[in-house]
């Protein structure tokens, strides 16, 4: 459902809290329709996009623009958005149904009106039969559903939801991310997802922004923020990502060579410009995925190669990762991806090994 | 407290803190208990037991609506108490950092104070040459000195008010202060203007403190019989100063034990009622 129109736009947003400047000049777009995930460490400024969003901080610079109007001075209450709190901010002195009802009775809605939406919003996270409960009286889980049906009530342009699964465990986290998902293509409005899970954010996102520090890292595809780093913070941000420092060697086409103690490595730049322009020598990393390195040659003159001695196997159920103490006398310690298998993998501590990953999963980002 | 003598295991401690209840409270309740079924005659005491206290209190027409009147006037007092200190408390809870709680101590100064002295104050003001009456003589709204202030029920009423208005403020206050700052954000974000935020969120889950601060005050006033002595006068009479003068003018212990009885049958109704009433639902399973 997504679509190229624009729904909310942050024009050069600052805040700074006192002295500390939390977020320095913020662009982002969000579009239409889309599952938009903010995705960064703690202190890096993505709930304070969200609450400026929200309207619960203005912003201390800088625009922002709904359909191309800037809200910046409007208040929460005037704002179509509305939002899924981290501990769901439910209240407690209501029921599932008046929660739910609130965001209609405050608009003045008539009753019967609000008993057929409850109705419906319930139905839709599937919780009909708890409607004359108290919070209390529910499971993380539901309180949940229940804080996602009361911001959906009210049919807003966009809704926020500021790590609404932090606090499930990791097998009803899963639930509910698909759960998110579909509910978010069944009724096509645009949700805003803040969250600092890698894999939260690649399970549901459309698009996903990395904050560091103040900073957009990078703004992409689920696809593109994991294979196609922006930054070396993106690179180590998403998992065991192998990188090895080197400098940039001459360019050709979408390809491009950089010198590191491994040799001279083959790296796709495609799509980024700015790695064919940089200056030949500059510092710079190769970055793989531990899950691209294969023990075997497809025989290509083009692959990127390696040897080494295993250092160590870690058996983490579905994979084994596997540390390599590669190159010669500058070694390089790399992590390989390997299935388990019953019998155990093909490598032993101790043992040589021979690597090989194609350029196109050799991707480079500059230091 | 209690982990600290499981680990010590000390009897001595464990029975001093059952101990000092029962001796200094207990006993002298029970003592009054005792002594309400005793009864006097020309100053001697006698100690077998009648009922007669008792059937002197219901049968006897001054006591009855002496005791309905002290109660409307401390339901009263209770409900200004709230009136006045709702706003102050919903204020002070509304402050961030140091400054709340340095305005909330400052509040609860004049309760270091002395209780008779803060009465003197408030009967010099409140009196016919007092600082109320000659402001309203100079703003020439009246030409004579009100009476209507002093020594009479609503002087009890208003020196109560302001002497109890601390007690009502700080459970309300504490009430406030633990409505979570994200359900009024909540509540803004459905579209909630703020008056609708304060009718239907801060002030429901406002209401266990405001039922507590009700029945601290109803408590505390209803007991007190200093308050009326000084400033009620001739008419200004109480419950409380009939007590006051059984053990007093008139020597009579018994009775006045047996109208304690009464009213400490009262307070703890009215503290029940206050409990059931102000049992958060929410938490409720």
């Amino acid at each position: 459902m997504t679509t190229e129109r624009l729904l909310l736009e942050l024009k050069a947003v600052s805040k700074s809290f006192g002295q500390t400047e939390v977020l320095q000049r913020i662009d982002l777009a969000v579009r239409d329709g889309e599952f938009i995930t903010i995705l960064g460490p703690s202190g890096s400024g993505k709930t304070t996009i969200l609450r400026m969003i929200g309207g619960f901080e203005s912003p201390s610079s800088g625009e922002i623009l709904l359909d191309g109007a800037d809200i910046s001075a409007l208040p929460i209450n005037k704002r179509p958005f509305n939002t899924v709190f981290q501990d769901y901010a439910l209240f407690p002195h209501m029921t599932v149904a008046a929660n739910v009802g609130y965001g209609l009775k405050v608009r003045g809605v008539k009753n019967a009106e609000i008993e057929t939406r409850v109705g419906e919003a319930l139905q839709l996270v599937a919780l009909r039969d708890f409607a004359g409960r108290f919070p209390a009286q529910l499971s993380g889980g539901q309180r949940q559903r229940v804080a996602l049906a009361r911001a959906i009530i009210c049919r807003p342009r966009l809704i926020l939801l500021d790590e609404p699964l932090a606090a499930l465990d990791v097998e009803l986290r899963r639930q509910m991310q698909s759960f998110l998902k579909d509910i978010q293509r069944e009724i096509k409005t645009t949700f805003l997802f803040v969250t600092h899970d890698q894999e939260e954010a690649i399970a549901m996102a459309d698009r996903i922004c990395v904050m560091n520090s103040g900073h957009i890292q990078q703004l992409g595809s689920a696809h593109e923020v994991y294979y196609r780093p922006a930054s070396e913070f993106v690179a180590r941000f998403f998992g065991d990502n192998n990188l090895v420092e080197g400098r940039l060697g001459p360019s050709s086409g979408d390809r491009r060579r950089i010198e590191t103690p491994l040799g001279a490595l083959v790296c796709a730049i495609d799509g980024q410009p700015h790695l064919a322009a940089a200056p030949e020598g500059a510092a710079a990393y190769a970055v793989f995925r531990p899950e691209a390195l294969s023990l075997a040659s497809t025989g290509s003159s083009e692959e990127n190669r390696a040897h080494g001695l295993v250092t160590g196997l870690h058996f983490a159920g579905a994979h084994t990762l596997t540390s390599i103490r590669a190159g010669g006398h500058e070694p390089v310690n790399l992590r390989l991806r390997l299935p388990s298998k019953v019998e155990g993998v093909a490598l032993r501590a101790g043992e040589a090994a021979d690597l090989y990953w194609r350029p196109s999963e050799c991707r480079l980002v500059l230091k | 407290m209690s982990a600290v003598l499981r680990q010590s295991g000390a009897w001595p401690a464990r029975i001093a803190v059952f101990a000092y209840p029962l001796a200094f409270i207990l006993f002298p309740l029970a003592a009054f208990l005792a002594y309400s079924f005793f009864w006097t005659e020309h100053g001697t005491m006698s100690y077998a037991l009648t009922l007669g206290n008792y059937q002197r209190f219901f049968t006897d027409p001054v006591f009855l609506p002496v005791l309905w009147q002290t109660c409307v006037l401390c339901f009263e007092v209770a409900i200004l108490t709230i009136l006045a200190g709702y706003p102050v408390a919903y204020f002070l809870a509304g402050l961030k950092g140091r400054k709340r709680y340095v305005l909330l101590m400052l509040m609860l100064v004049p309760l270091l104070m002395s209780y008779v002295i803060k009465i003197y104050a408030i009967r010099s003001i409140l009196g016919g040459n007092g600082v109320l009456n000659r402001t309203l003589i100079w703003l020439g709204v009246i030409d004579d000195p009100l009476t209507f202030f002093v020594f009479n029920l609503n002087a009890v009423l208003l020196t109560l008010t302001v002497l109890l208005i601390p007690f009502a403020v700080l459970p309300i206050f504490l009430s406030l202060e633990r409505i979570p700052r994200n359900l009024i954000d909540a509540s803004a974000d459905l579209g909630a203007s703020a008056a609708q935020t304060f009718l239907r969120v801060i002030l429901p889950l406002s209401l266990p403190g405001v039922v507590t601060a009700l029945t601290f005050v109803f408590v505390l006033a209803i007991g007190d019989f200093l308050t009326p002595q000084m400033v009620g006068g001739q008419s200004g009479f109480t419950f409380g100063r009939i007590i006051y003068s059984q053990f007093g003018t008139a020597f009579n212990w018994p009775f006045g034990a047996a109208l304690s009885v009464i009213l400490a049958i009262m307070v703890i109704g009215a503290i029940a009622i206050g409990t059931v009433f102000g049992r958060d639902r929410s938490a409720g399973r």
